[in-house]
């Protein structure tokens, strides 16, 4: 976005980046007067859908930190105090807090304390500012301005001569009540825990799909992931309040007229952030962009609640089968879903129909193999188009003369498939030795009367 | 100092896979039994070596190659590890696979488009450390790129195999044990081991393989005559027909 640049609302700036703040472009003033202060000043209407989409994404990320989270008009209050252990102390949790925000995109004042209220006056004129109790939270405060109370309650405090809260505290409280109203006390009592104050929770959204504009068209699938990160941390933070997983997830890129959606598999349940960046990566490096893409969304598609699961004391190493999940997962995603695979035994006597290729997670179906107690040789390497051998003097040839060793096993089956590929076979099998000594699976075609390899015994 | 050296015995020391003792060399390599007495016998460790790359030589397939390998595949799966086979030169039948006693279950195949994608998947394969075995076909390979495999193959507890067509032989290579693949007389296959760990092996070990079929030598026994389709048809005998 060029700089500098303000939101503008009803004709007044309602906050200029940086460089309009360093122009004197400070909040409240005209447009005219920050187009004098700042001539090349780009001026946005304020668009509150965006901001209130902005805001439930965050509250979505939050759920990584506390599962109690609530918004405000322009405010996030993350209940810690029961996360304080699991992050290690109140310091980390606010760097985390603040990296986090940061990775999404946003700049945020934070500052911690046991009252919302308090928390939220000392974020907006104190920013930093971590009260662990009661006593750091009175000093913080008392230091604010009055400024913070309704205009007409400051108003009145300043007409005599109380500039900061700590100031006005000291009034009587009676006094206090019929100059600034009984409203503005109870604000106050509020902000310095004399009163409770419960916030209304942030109802963590039943289904996940979250959209994101971008500021300007891109055209490489690798710069989306700097966007797409936002929303997969978005998801995670969600899961992880939601105590859930994910199987799939769609994300899709508008363009101009259509869309594309890319579907993220995962092997295995998914919660953690940066698996799922992991996988977001993969595919979005593969990816090759139609047309440019506009915005981006982010749908959670199968969603199931994680199962509780007691872990090693030593965590070092994941267990086996979830690192395998967690590869053949990367695998797929680079090489393509289709090019990671198991094998099954399928119960079709044509050789070319007997192998059946499966996801390589999830169940393992195979049909029953359907051969009797003794199986005939079969060898492990099946050509994908059988290779036709000549005959010389009556014998087939391959780099030499073959020797039959064992055959001839009639295979005779399929009439019934003459619209597919494989179709009706009626071929006599044998077991040939070639001159240079390679064990080869060769059948006759009794109707083509031709030989061909199909097969090696490796 | 000599408190601390006096929990090591010189037993201790030189059972270290990194002193080198001549004959005697890596007597205790973790390694994974092939599955042939005559094979384990040569084989540093006595067995394919764990968490190092294990080169095989052979220019085509039908010699072998593959069952040289279904033992260690069967040892990942009495583990309950996965065998991993990355790029195989041609489709796997799996009846064959299922009643050489593979666990299809838990053997993944992975078939990269081109040779650069092969190697990312065969090294972030034995990065990983999650599978038991892993197996790869690789048409081209520099010396740089085999390396990187073989580091990548020394983290973790696998035995990793690299099939190479035979004109790697010139090549230098990273991996610490070399096979050279060839048929032998009597349907055997000849083993030639020209890099190991210790000292170097000079004969070739012919193993014998289970096979389809008994070798024999008279050459000319089925075809003497003429393999006429009549001739032929009458003999079959129909396995299916439906």
């Amino acid at each position: 976005m060029p700089s500098p640049s303000a939101i503008v609302e009803r004709g007044r700036v309602v906050i200029g980046d940086e460089a309009a703040q360093d122009a004197g472009v400070t909040p409240g003033i005209g447009a005219a007067a920050a187009r004098a202060l700042s001539p090349g000043i780009l001026l946005l209407a304020r668009d509150r859908a965006r901001e209130d989409a902005a805001m439930r994404a965050l509250a979505c990320w939050a759920g990584c930190l506390t599962p109690r989270v609530s918004v405000l008009a322009d405010t996030l209050l993350l209940e810690l105090g029961a996360c304080l252990r699991l992050f290690g102390g109140l310091e980390k949790l606010q760097a985390a807090a603040l990296a986090g925000v940061a990775a999404q995109g946003f700049r945020a004042a934070c500052a911690a304390a046991s009252t919302p209220l308090g928390a939220e006056w000392l974020a907006r004129l104190s920013p930093g500012a971590c009260c662990k109790d009661a006593g750091d939270l009175r000093r913080g405060l008392d230091d604010l301005p009055v400024s913070l109370l309704p205009a007409d309650a400051a108003a009145a405090l300043a007409r005599f001569g109380a500039r900061t809260l700590g100031e006005a505290r000291r009034l009587p409280s009676a006094a206090l009540a019929r100059r600034i109203g009984e409203a503005s006390l109870r604000l106050l009592e509020r902000a310095y825990g004399e009163r409770p104050d419960p916030r209304p929770d942030f109802v963590f959204p039943e289904r996940f799909a979250l959209p994101l504009q971008l500021p300007s068209a891109v055209d490489n699938a690798a710069a989306l992931l700097f966007a797409a990160r936002r929303l997969s941390a978005a998801l995670a933070g969600w899961l992880a309040a939601r105590q859930a997983g994910v199987r799939e997830a769609v994300l899709c890129l508008r363009h101009r007229r259509d869309e594309t959606r890319v579907v993220l598999r995962f092997a295995g349940l998914t919660a953690e952030g940066g698996r799922l960046e992991r996988v977001l990566r993969e595919r979005l490096e593969r990816l090759t962009l139609a047309a440019p893409v506009e915005a981006l969304r982010l749908e959670a598609a199968r969603v199931e609640a994680l199962p509780g699961r007691s872990r090693p004391l030593l965590d070092d190493a994941q267990s086996g089968q979830e690192a395998l999940d967690i590869l053949l997962e990367r695998l797929g995603a680079r090489l393509g879903e289709e090019r990671v695979y198991r094998v099954a035994a399928h119960a079709d006597y044509r050789p070319e129909c007997a192998t059946r290729r499966l996801r390589p997670l999830g169940k393992y179906a195979p049909d029953a193999p359907c051969r009797s107690s003794i199986p005939p040789p079969r060898p492990l390497w099946l050509l994908d188009a059988p290779e036709a051998l000549p005959e010389v003097d009556g014998r087939p040839y391959r780099r030499g003369p073959l020797t039959l060793l064992a055959g001839p096993e009639r295979i005779e089956s399929g009439w019934w498939d003459g619209g597919e590929q494989a179709g009706d076979a009626r071929r006599d099998y044998f077991v040939a030795l070639a001159k240079d000594a390679a064990w080869l699976w060769i059948y006759r075609e009794c109707q083509a009367r031709g030989w061909f390899l199909h097969g090696f015994f490796s | 100092m000599t408190a601390a050296l006096r929990h090591f015995s010189l037993d201790d020391i030189l059972e270290r896979p990194d002193v080198w003792r001549g004959r005697l060399a890596g007597a205790r390599l973790p390694a994974v039994s092939s599955g042939f007495p005559a094979l384990d016998a040569e084989l540093p460790g006595g067995g394919w070596p764990r968490g190092a790359l294990s080169e095989l030589l052979s220019d085509d397939a039908g010699f072998g190659e593959c069952s040289l390998l279904l033992p260690a595949l069967n040892a990942a799966r009495e583990e309950g590890r996965w065998a991993v086979l990355i790029a195989p030169p041609h489709a796997l039948h799996a009846p064959a696979w299922v009643s050489a006693g593979v666990d299809c279950a838990r053997l993944a195949v992975l078939a990269p488009e081109s040779p650069r994608d092969l190697l990312w998947a065969a090294e972030q394969t034995l990065v990983s450390g999650a599978a038991g075995v892993v197996a790869c076909w690789a048409e081209r390979a520099a010396p740089g790129e085999v390396r990187r495999l073989q580091v990548a193959a020394a983290g973790g507890q696998a035995p990793a195999f690299l099939f190479r067509p035979r004109r790697a032989r010139a090549q230098a290579s990273a991996a610490p044990l070399r096979l050279l693949l060839s048929p032998g007389p009597q349907g055997t296959l000849g083993v030639e081991l020209f890099k190991r760990r210790g000292p170097p092996c000079a004969r070739t070990i012919f193993l014998e393989l289970p096979r389809p079929a008994a070798w024999r030598d008279d050459h000319d026994a089925l075809v003497a005559r003429p393999a006429s389709a009549a001739a032929l048809h009458r003999g079959a005998r129909p396995l299916a027909v439906a």
